[in-house]
């Protein structure tokens, strides 16, 4: 039996105070998840996971510890997981995306930061999330200006590594972005001890490829217009896949998307037909934020897709499994992550491109641009986003939000009216 | 969009707790084969006390009978089944 409280109490973390969390954990679980039915019964790795999210995952993580193992903890799609697999190391996901961690951010923080940086040095600074306490190093890159200076103050007591993403998108910024690739490798190896020879990272390539296919198959059964999944269940086992081992998550992904396109021969939906999709576009999703996809699900509508970090972001594309040196291997993963259409980039098309290429793909009647309140990277794609989504004639939502139950209503008044206007 | 289970806001669920969640898994199992319905769910902490395990099992209870009889004659293993009321309401818009 794990002896979870005594685990956290040798973490450092503030039990008490964690415990506050755990005690709201189980009720927005209920409201969310098992509010439905018909789910994918595959979806109980995940309901297992989310029940137990402080504890099965970081006990296993300290037991690779004591093997010698190090954990680097990230907070970007684009810091390569090969690099750190291919040293032996872990990629683990950090705690960012509750309104319980968020005051503690702002404690710090300016409180025009976005949720998602205030809660994650919340987090760190109130000791209430393990896997910020296990982390050996945490990995930052420089995707937004609320990152970069947050970093600073993360960095104080932890050893942190950032890596500098470029902001454009030309050869010579693939180019760069080798070269933060190739330092970055140097870094993990001094700091694990363990050399990355072209075998090791070729093996590590096919690990994360293998779970991007995996994850892939489950979106793509969401393009069916006999939907076997739920927005809800999709962006759960999305949010997990940041936390858990790449092998088991693929595994895991590649059980339900066996259930899914058994449930499509069947016709089996989990939506009445006619019901009307949306893709879903803008800042990510951290574990546990649910509450824009509930919203949508509870008003008439099904979430089909999610354009962004915490959705096809993470696993479009994938690495030159083919190359033999370092060197090669290097650029063919700043290949693949630079075709990551992030708005930290200027200019951004890609994104607008990938948005109209996936309403079609899934089907979507209508799309929901979201962005977390101070993003102003988000924020201000979506006059570009709107722009093309009008001129292909697709409806567009726009919104703002952040992680306080306060906005839910208005948020139902502004998602219900644009349902109502999708079935109109 | 997905039905919300019953629409009964007060609907009275039962919960099946464990020591650790390896005994929930088998238990999971075991109810899963003998064709019997039950969900993984976090246990509500209003009735978790003093156990470190997270994951319990929700039983509708029009299930909680033939439940109890296959953990029976099966000699599974589980440390308390409480029924509770009000837990799952999909509009709450209660996140964490």
């Amino acid at each position: 039996m794990s002896d979870y409280h005594q685990m956290w109490k040798d973490l450092g973390m503030d039990v008490e105070n964690h415990d506050k969390l755990c005690n709201v954990l189980p009720t927005a679980v209920g409201d969310v998840f098992l509010s439905q039915e018909n789910r994918p019964k595959a979806m109980d790795f995940w309901d297992m996971v989310i029940s137990e999210v402080h504890g099965i995952r970081p006990a296993e993580l300290i037991e690779e510890q004591k093997k010698g193992r190090k954990v680097f903890g990230t907070f970007c799609v684009y810091v390569p997981d090969e690099v750190v697999i291919a040293a032996n190391g872990i990629v683990t996901g950090l705690c960012g995306g509750s309104q319980f961690w968020v005051p503690g951010g702002e404690a710090v923080l300016p409180k025009n930061t976005c949720p998602l940086i205030k809660a994650s040095v919340g987090a760190r600074l109130g000791r209430t999330c393990p896997f910020f306490r296990i982390a050996d190093m945490y990995v930052g890159e420089t995707t937004c200006d609320g990152k970069k200076k947050a970093y600073e103050i993360l960095g104080e007591d932890v050893p942190m590594y950032v890596m500098d993403v470029p902001q454009m998108k030309r050869d010579k910024d693939i180019v760069k972005w080798k070269e933060e690739i190739a330092e970055f490798a140097k870094k993990v190896e001094e700091f694990t001890g363990n050399e990355i020879t072209p075998e090791k990272l070729n093996e590590a390539i096919h690990i994360v490829n293998e779970k991007r296919r995996a994850l892939a198959r489950v979106y793509n059964c969401r393009k069916s217009e006999c939907l076997p999944i739920s927005g809800r269940d999709s962006l759960l086992m999305m949010q997990i896949s940041f936390f858990d081992d790449p092998v088991r998550c693929a595994q895991m992904c590649n059980r339900l998307a066996d259930e899914l396109e058994q449930r499509i021969k069947d016709g089996v939906s989990v939506v009445k037909e006619g019901t009307k999709r949306i893709l879903l576009t803008g800042t990510p999703l951290a574990v546990p934020n649910w509450k824009l996809h509930n919203i949508i699900e509870t008003s008439g509508a099904a979430v089909v897709c999610e354009e962004m970090c915490t959705g096809t972001r993470y696993f479009e594309n994938l690495v030159d499994e083919t190359k033999t040196t370092l060197d090669d291997q290097f650029m063919a993963l700043s290949e693949r992550y630079m075709k990551t259409n992030c708005a930290c980039f200027t200019p951004n098309t890609g994104r607008v491109d990938d948005i109209l290429r996936m309403v079609k793909e899934y089907h979507a009647d209508g799309v929901i641009d979201c962005s977390l309140q101070f993003c102003c990277l988000y924020d201000t794609e979506k006059r570009s986003v709107s722009r093309a989504l009008k001129e292909a004639g697709v409806p567009v939502l726009s919104l703002e939000t952040d992680y306080t139950d306060t906005d839910a209503e208005q948020l139902r008044t502004r998602i219900g009216a644009f349902v109502e206007m999708l079935n109109a | 969009m997905p039905e919300e289970k019953n629409g009964e806001e007060g609907r009275l669920r039962y919960y099946i707790l464990f020591q650790n969640y390896e005994q929930g898994l088998a238990l999971h199992e075991l109810l899963s084969d003998h064709g019997l319905e039950n969900r993984i769910a976090p246990a509500p902490r209003s009735i978790q006390g003093k156990l470190s395990c997270g994951m319990s099992l929700l039983i509708e209870p029009e299930a909680i009978e033939a439940v109890r009889k296959c953990i029976s004659e099966n000699g599974a293993e589980y440390y308390d089944i409480v029924p509770l009321a009000g837990q799952i309401i999909s509009h709450r818009d209660r996140y964490c």
